[in-house]
């Protein structure tokens, strides 16, 4: 069955079209990757994912079921997003932040469950020593983490990631992705924007590469092509292959 | 656990020790005592006490006063505190959002023009000037925090600009009588005041307290709270709703008490901690009993009484200086 399903999508504003009508399935289980340009319309499509934005022609389904007709506390049981960044103006403890991802399960106060979830989540992404740290005094990667915690807290079926890797050093991404390897083999589907081709290119994943509001490519590894690469991100790129890795070493004259 | 029980108890002593005092002159602290032991264990007092007199003072004079002071500090207090949280500014206070300039033009206006008590001319007006303020900040069915601030500063100005004009025509007998509502004060409570608060100050308080953990997350962000499972807009209104409702009932009966809205709440964060499950039960408790203890002191400091708002911003201005200096340590960019 397909976890996440969008037909016919379009969305813009200000006169502005962003998306020209997509359509694309996601299996269930599978970790999908978005590519594109700045501007491209990845976080925009993301943003249609959650719920967050709605689509002005077409719909999305999440098993089968009109994303903007559910309620918004099934939903999030369905679906978690993780935004870019994140801040708040109140220095919250990283506990207090975390098990607010349970709100869809809470009525008036977290219970006992709430609270092991939380800690649940803390522990997996190994920042349980930071539990009673002032959220907002964090660095940018440690919250990255604490919003990383509140999501799987959240225990959604699918989880959407924009820019995870924004703020994480490369011993915190290493880590985040095999959190994800993770979180994929507890039947999770994942679907994630990010920058950096190179990066993406050595993630074992399903890839869409967006362009002009419209998808220019989608499949395996395969779509790493000179021809593609060219046409999504203006860029040439010299791109070798060697068992199974692929490295994208782009010039660095790019053309108008 | 020990420090946040002392909060919900604190109130009880404070509420018993202020029946005794007051700027009576003919009623001394020791006569409250003797009417209590003969009230409680049916011990006659020496002779020379009137023990009616006493009683009145006390029943009629005193304990509506406690309450009121109580129930419009706890009233501003928790409103102040969920609307720092959802507004998630912590320099907001209840009258940020037109509420306390609408009150004072319906006031002044009851006073000089309508024939219509002033307590509800008062609710009405500030009711109308924040729902004046929301429905300006709604765009396309979301209300944005910045627009709200926004339109709460055009909405006060209006209204300031609307009761000075009703101050220009007014006789200077009558325009004493608005400035000194303005100013906030407790003199003139009694049981129907109490009365006419009580009952929206409770509900409000306690819708309040049922989603107080709410609060947390709406205060994270509206797309932080729209993916974890709560319509942001549903969820703001929820909490403007009894916010503006408690703090319009308290303003009706008082007066604008300036500062208490806006930083109790912050007193309290600082002694207990940030989680609104725990800040907004003891805002009511603590918010009532400051305000009781503020009053207490502005009936006996001196031989006239200042007005209570007075007093409120004298303490909590230099407090909120303060903690606008520390404030880089504590609140986020």
């Amino acid at each position: 069955m397909d976890a996440l399903k969008a037909a016919e999508l379009s969305f813009g504003y200000d006169g502005k079209t962003i998306l020209k009508g997509i359509d694309f399935e996601i299996k269930d289980g599978s970790f999908v990757v978005l590519l594109g340009r700045n501007g491209s319309g990845k976080s925009t499509l993301l943003k249609l994912m959650a719920g967050i934005l709605k689509p002005q022609r077409g719909r999305i389904e999440i098993y089968g079921e009109d994303i903007n007709k559910m309620p918004f506390t099934e939903r999030a049981k369905m679906i978690g997003f993780l935004a870019q960044s994140h801040n708040t103006v109140f220095p919250y403890t990283v506990e207090e932040v975390v098990i607010t991802g349970r709100a869809s399960y809470i009525l008036y106060s977290p219970n006992r469950e709430d609270k092991f979830k939380a800690t649940e989540a803390m522990e997996k992404v190994g920042i349980i020593e930071l539990k009673d740290k002032p959220y907002n005094q964090l660095s940018g990667g440690e919250r990255q983490l604490v919003m990383i915690a509140r999501v799987l807290a959240q225990e959604p079926k699918i989880i959407l990631f924009d820019e995870p890797l924004t703020f994480l050093d490369i011993y915190n991404q290493i880590r985040f992705f095999s959190l994800i390897r993770e979180i994929l083999s507890h039947k999770f589907t994942i679907v994630m924007v990010i920058h950096d081709l190179t990066t993406a290119a050595k993630l074992d994943a399903d890839y869409i590469m967006l362009s002009d509001g419209c998808i220019a490519a989608s499949g395996k590894k395969d779509i790493f092509t000179k021809d593609n690469i060219q046409k999504v991100f203006n860029v040439d790129a010299d791109i070798e292959i060697q068992t199974g890795e692929i490295t994208l070493t782009p010039f660095m004259d790019t053309r108008q | 656990m020990k420090r946040e029980s002392l909060f919900y108890i604190l109130p009880l002593p404070l509420i018993f020790l202020s029946l005794f005092i007051g700027p009576s002159e003919t009623i001394k602290q020791v006569d409250v005592y003797y009417w209590l032991m003969f009230k409680i264990f049916g011990i006659s007092p020496p002779d020379f006490v009137d023990l009616q007199i006493v009683e009145t003072v006390v029943l009629e004079i005193r304990l509506p006063r406690i309450i009121t002071a109580f129930l419009v500090g706890a009233a501003l207090t928790t409103s102040g505190s969920s609307l720092q949280a959802m507004i998630r500014n912590p320099l907001v206070e209840p009258y940020l959002l037109g509420l306390s300039s609408g009150a004072a033009f319906g006031a002044a206006l009851a006073m000089t023009r309508l024939n219509m008590p002033i307590q509800i001319s008062a609710f009405v007006f500030g009711l109308f000037a924040v729902c004046l303020t929301y429905f300006l900040a709604l765009r396309k069915g979301e209300i944005s925090i910045l627009s709200m601030i926004l339109s709460g500063v055009i909405v006060s100005g209006i209204f300031t600009a609307c009761l000075t004009i009703v101050q220009f025509l007014t006789d200077p007998f009558r325009l004493q009588g608005i400035v000194y509502w303005i100013m906030g004060n407790l003199h003139n409570a009694s049981w129907t005041g109490v009365k006419s608060m009580a009952i929206p100050i409770v509900a409000g308080s306690l819708l309040l307290f049922l989603i107080r953990w709410r609060l947390n997350v709406i205060s994270l962000g509206d797309i932080e709270t729209r993916t974890v499972g709560y319509n942001p807009t549903t969820l703001k209104i929820l909490i403007l709703i009894p916010s503006t409702l408690i703090a319009s009932a308290s303003v009706a009966v008082a007066g604008i008490i300036g500062m208490v809205g806006l930083v109790v709440p912050h007193m309290i964060r600082m002694m207990i901690g940030y989680d609104n499950q725990r800040v907004i039960p003891i805002s009511f408790a603590f918010g009532g009993s400051f305000l009781l203890l503020v009053d207490n002191f502005s009936r006996t400091v001196s031989q006239f009484e200042i007005p209570i708002g007075i007093f409120t911003t004298l303490i909590g201005g230099p407090f909120f200086i303060y903690l606008l200096k520390r404030l880089k340590h504590g609140y986020g960019d």
